[in-house]
């Protein structure tokens, strides 16, 4: 099993579940704040795009430890959910929650969701598969100190405008989006008490900081196609 | 008082349960839960049929023994009380009342309301014990205590063994139990040398026994009568990583006799 | 006959060193090849299993709880006593074993106190090795208070919870005997019968409360510790399943038992109710540390408590027993408590109930401070009640909790039969006719951990054991005995409930035999309780089968026993014309109702030989000598 021999143990797989969940809420906030970027202008976003891809290796680090995260998280996450039905193979007649949050309980689902929901994104504005006709190439000026240069660059400026004009991509966008706000409501505090980080007299703060963190990142992401569509931003595309 | 049990039958291991309604109309406020069964079963008894097995004992909360799911909740709806402590005060006249056995796989159903929980037992026979025999103590105030740290370990000394914490968990999970034992002795100075093994130990009996895995729902806690702390789980959590970093061997070291 | 309790000779100081030094022992590679039979996995149950193991004794250990950690040691609130004299008060050994002889009223073995006090330090330093969180001062050093029956602080405490503590601490000990192959453990498995082979116990016949299957187990030495028989009463402070049976089948067997009528009434229990009532919950005696115990002046006084002025409220106990006040020995509060009810002023709805008040420690120590030491007990009782004792005085009521008398142990805990030992509650042997707060955890660990261990070498290596196994004709004959008995149960097919006719039981036996007694009403249970015993074997009914979990079963088969022993006691108590410790005969008594004791004809512990069904029992004596602690009225005024 090598790697995953870790898998046998219900605490190493949770470790994992929580280590994985980290970097991919990480990756998230950042992806987040360069998302907002589109508020300060096209030529922003679309430099921040460049900058990006100009990583070159540095970005495939990145995209290799995310993807291992991914699969990782899933994995993970599959292997202790079918234990779990196992260990309760019949429910109650009638249960009454105490304590287990809504979106405690649906982790699986709103997880399977955000998989279908990032699936879709990727294809969109990664692959750009979904809809090939909002890509565009974008020329501009380079000033340096001896020349100017005209330069061509990826307009991811124009491809966010173009998408979230489409009513119909921006709803799916801002559903995928609630649910993983909710899946990071549970995600975030359960991350802390997995690795261990639960002391009486900080722990209720973080258990709320986590939710708000989840909605500030929910408010963030669902500004950008509502801005969109209502005009605010990208009118002149 | 009058209410309505639905009370979950079951004849025995293999036999397939069902639900049986019973309406009783003399229920004293001041009857505990378990007294209201009581009086039902002496009922059931004089009507020639087999009264309705559930486990109980001490009757003060404390010997862990009684169990219950009760409308959904282990132990019902009062906090920080068993079965036993609970009293039909707490219950509106005309309540209709669900009564099923605790569900876990790793706490089969024996019969009735009755159900298997020598899984705790073997858990604490991995490890949850501080390896002195008779006669090797040192003098008692030799081993110093902060006030703090002994009170934490009471307060995960406290578990009863009463399984609330599995039923409540809808993976069935054992992790506030386990944890319970881990942290009493994590807190105290007598419980070092043994840590890393004994979390070791008693995590791997743990998941033999077929328990779920903690999602961190947290309805341990809530359901939990003596209302141990959830964060015992993350302290269990932490030492079970350190352990396994330290590469501890957990084997029972056989004891020479 | 006149029993000999074997105790040494030498001085008192000397005698159990010495003794120790004088056993044979059995060598380690010896040990091996012993099996011994442990039934009850309380305290005294637990703590033996786990010692003998760890000697390297093979050890079978029966309970008939789903675990051994539900044994009813784990209901012990209070504390646990011992002679270490942290708080500088003056204690010692040998004040700690002339409190317990002198609160035992003079009907306990010198000797034996003696070793029990001598122990209990190595019982806090075993507990403490074992992890048990005893309650401790901010510098880190163990925590004492002070506890009913004495005037200095020697009582360990862990919360409200110190049984639970203890028992979890022995049972963890066990446990782990457990894992290394040491004990087998047999759960839900209730014994039945003893079995005697030659003159020797050699094991013992169970019913495995599942499968309801008949099994017999050998060994070479039978080690009962199975409480007491407190429920006799019905209501009581025990569990539900505490019962007589291990050591009324022994006492069948040969066994003597002793003293059965010293039973003890504690003060401190919440009131019944009503009809419907299970059982008695104790409150620990801790509460009268702080809290202050009356009655109102005026007879039939409805007002409710707090309306009541001050000079109309009668603190009684600091009344009459000025030196000890509220902390009065429990068997001398308890007879207070019901002297006042008696007078009419008695409170609540039964009238059977006096106030405990902690007004004026709230007042004296904050809020804060009377909710740190007894917070869980006030919710408890807050639950029960559904009272808040923070602003009304709690209710109490005396309640049986404990029996002092148990199977008859020589200074080795052995019974008269050889190879049976009988250690904890179950055996009579240190309280005397009264038990003082926070030694019954002392006793039970003191003869588990630190004398069992070595007395039970002692008569391996000097009694010659034959090999037996069960299909030797004793076991054979002792299963079918147990399998007819029940058979029989299971036939009668009349209209009454085994807790019905134990609800009978006990009210006779609380009528005539509880807090006081009388000849006139003692031999009035004498007759009503084989009436009883009669009608249940006529008109009793059990649903069910035999080979399936059934509770009815057990029940019937508990209660069948009681109501023989029941006798037992009732002969006891008229037999013993004299008041001592909790056995109150109201013939004798002082001018101010203070217990009289006859020394001159009663300083003997009575153990009772069986002698057939329908038969009186024969009653053995063994004198007490007192050199000690010489023998005075016992007064805490």
């Amino acid at each position: 099993m090598g790697i995953f021999s870790y898998l046998r143990s219900t605490i190493l797989s949770k470790v994992v579940m929580a280590v994985t969940g980290a970097i991919l809420v990480l990756y998230l906030i950042i992806h987040t704040a360069g998302n907002l970027l589109i508020y300060f202008g096209r030529d922003t976003l679309n430099s921040y795009s460049a900058f990006l891809h100009s990583l070159g290796p540095i970005l495939w680090i990145f995209r290799v430890v995310l993807i291992v995260s991914v699969v990782l998280h899933i994995i993970t996450s599959i292997k202790l959910k079918f234990e779990n039905w196992n260990a309760k193979p019949t429910g109650y007649a009638l249960k009454h929650y105490l304590k287990a949050r809504f979106s405690s309980r649906t982790m699986i689902w709103t997880g399977i969701m955000i998989f279908a929901f990032v699936l879709y994104h990727l294809l969109h504005f990664t692959f750009r598969v979904t809809n090939p006709q909002h890509y565009s190439a974008e020329f501009f000026q380079m000033h340096n100190a001896v020349s100017t240069v005209i330069l061509e660059r990826f307009d991811v400026y124009k491809m966010v405008v173009l998408g979230f004009k489409n009513p119909l991509i921006s709803l799916v966008y801002i559903v995928g989006v609630i649910i993983v706000g909710f899946h990071l409501d549970h995600a975030i505090q359960s991350m802390f008490q997995t690795l261990g980080f639960n002391e009486k007299h900080y722990f209720p703060t973080l258990q709320n900081l986590s939710t708000i963190l989840s909605i500030i990142i929910v408010i963030c992401l669902i500004s950008i196609p509502i801005s969109i569509m209502s005009g605010l931003v990208g009118g002149e595309i | 008082m009058k209410v309505t049990l639905h009370i979950w039958r079951q004849k025995n291991a293999k036999a397939k349960g069902r639900f049986e309604t019973y309406h009783l109309d003399d229920v004293i406020e001041d009857m505990s839960f378990l007294e209201m069964l009581d009086v039902l079963n002496e009922r059931l008894i004089l009507e020639g049929k087999e009264p309705v097995a559930f486990e109980h004992d001490c009757r003060e909360g404390i010997c862990g023994a009684c169990s219950l799911t009760i409308n959904g909740i282990p132990h019902g709806h009062e906090p920080a009380t068993t079965t036993c402590q609970l009293h039909m005060r707490k219950f509106k006249d005309g309540d209709e009342i669900w009564i099923e056995p605790f569900r876990a796989r790793a706490f089969p159903i024996i019969k009735d309301l009755v159900v298997d929980r020598s899984a705790f037992d073997r858990i604490i026979q991995a490890g949850g014990f501080i390896s002195v025999n008779a006669g090797q103590a040192p003098e008692a105030n030799s081993i110093i205590v902060p006030k703090d740290d002994a009170e934490t370990a009471m307060d995960a000394a406290q578990c009863i063994g009463c399984g609330a914490c599995v039923a409540a968990c809808p993976n069935a999970s054992a992790m506030l139990f386990v944890a319970a034992k881990v942290a009493h002795f994590a807190y105290l100075p007598q419980g070092q040398p043994e840590r890393k093994r004994r979390v070791l130990a008693m995590v791997e009996q743990m998941q033999k026994e077929g328990f779920g895995n903690c999602t961190n729902f947290y309805e341990c806690e809530a359901a939990c009568p003596k209302q141990i702390s959830v964060s015992f789980i993350a302290l269990m959590n932490r030492d079970y990583l350190k352990a396994t970093c330290s590469g501890e061997k957990h084997l029972l070291q056989t004891q020479q006799v | 006959m006149i029993l000999d309790g074997k105790v040494p000779s030498g001085r008192i100081e000397e005698k159990w060193d010495r003794h120790r030094f004088e056993m044979k022992l059995v060598s380690p590679a010896n040990k091996l090849k012993y099996k011994i039979i442990v039934v009850g996995t309380g305290l005294a149950g637990a703590s033996a299993s786990a010692s003998l193991a760890e000697l390297g004794y093979n050890v079978e250990v029966f309970t008939f709880h789903d675990s051994p950690r539900r044994a009813h040691s784990i209901a012990a609130q209070g504390g646990i006593n011992a002679a270490k004299n942290y708080p500088n008060d003056g204690d010692s050994i040998w004040r700690l074993f002339y409190d317990t002889v002198k609160g035992g009223d003079f009907r306990a073995r010198e000797a034996n106190v003696y070793r029990l006090a001598q122990v209990s330090n190595s019982i806090i330093d075993q507990c403490v090795a074992q992890g048990v969180p005893f309650a401790r001062e901010y510098s880190g050093y163990l925590s004492n208070r002070s506890f009913g029956g004495a005037q200095l602080s020697r009582t360990f405490y862990a919360r409200s919870q110190t049984g639970q503590q203890l028992l979890l601490g022995a049972y963890s000990s066990m446990m782990r005997q457990v894992g290394l192959k040491k004990i087998k453990l047999h759960t839900r498995k209730e014994m039945l019968d003893l079995v005697v082979i030659d003159g020797i116990a050699r094991g013992i016949v169970t019913r495995d409360l599942l499968s309801g299957k008949i099994e017999s187990h050998w060994g070479d030495a039978v080690v009962l510790a199975t409480g007491g028989y407190s429920n006799v009463f019905f209501l009581s402070t025990n569990a539900q399943v505490c019962n007589v049976t291990a050591t009324y089948r022994a006492y069948k067997r040969g066994a003597f038992f002793a003293n059965p009528c010293f039973t003890q009434i504690h003060p401190t229990c919440i009131p019944q109710s009503g009809e419907h009532q299970s059982k008695l919950t104790l409150m620990s005696e801790s509460l009268r540390n702080d809290g202050r115990v009356w009655v109102p002046i005026n007879p039939g006084d409805k007002r409710r408590p707090n309306d009541i002025p001050e000079n109309e409220r009668d603190y009684f106990l600091e009344r009459m027993y000025p030196g000890y006040g509220n902390l009065a020995p429990r068997d001398i509060a308890s007879r207070a408590a019901k002297r006042v009810c008696d007078e009419g002023r008695g409170v609540g709805l039964t009238g059977n109930a006096v106030y405990l008040d902690f007004a004026d420690a709230i007042k004296r120590l904050g809020r804060e401070v009377i909710e740190e030491r007894y917070g869980n007990l006030f919710e408890m009782y807050e639950r029960i009640t559904g009272e808040n004792p923070y602003e009304t005085p709690m209710m109490i009521y005396p309640a049986p909790h404990y029996t002092m008398g148990g199977l008859w142990v020589d200074y080795n805990l052995m019974s008269n039969l050889p190879g049976l030992f009988v250690i904890g509650e179950a055996n009579f042997s240190d309280h005397g006719a009264n038990r003082l707060g926070a030694s019954a955890l002392m006793q039970g660990l003191a003869d588990g951990y630190f004398i069992l261990p070595y007395t039970i070498g002692h008569f391996f290596a000097t009694t010659k054991l034959d090999k037996v196994n069960t299909d030797k004709v004793e076991f054979k004959k002792a299963e079918e005995e147990v399998t007819s008995r029940i058979k029989k149960l299971m036939s009668i097919n009349g209209k009454k409930t085994p807790t019905q006719f134990h609800r009978e039981l006990g009210k006779v036996m609380w009528d005539y035999c509880g807090m006081s007694r009388n000849e006139q009403g003692l031999k009035k249970a004498l007759e009503i309780v084989p009436q009883i015993r009669e009608e249940f074997w006529s008109n009793l009914t059990i649903v069910g089968e035999e080979g399936d979990l059934n509770i009815v079963l057990e029940k019937a088969l508990r209660v069948a026993d009681f109501l023989e022993f029941a006798e037992l006691i009732l002969w006891d108590a008229l037999e013993r014309d004299e008041s001592c410790g909790g056995h109150f005969r109201e013939e004798h008594q002082y001018p101010d109702g203070e217990a009289k004791r006859n020394d001159e004809k009663f300083a003997h512990v009575a153990a009772w030989e069986f002698t057939g069904d329908g038969n009186k029992p024969i009653r053995h004596i063994e004198p007490l000598v007192f050199e000690y602690v010489p023998l005075t009225v016992r007064s805490y005024k």
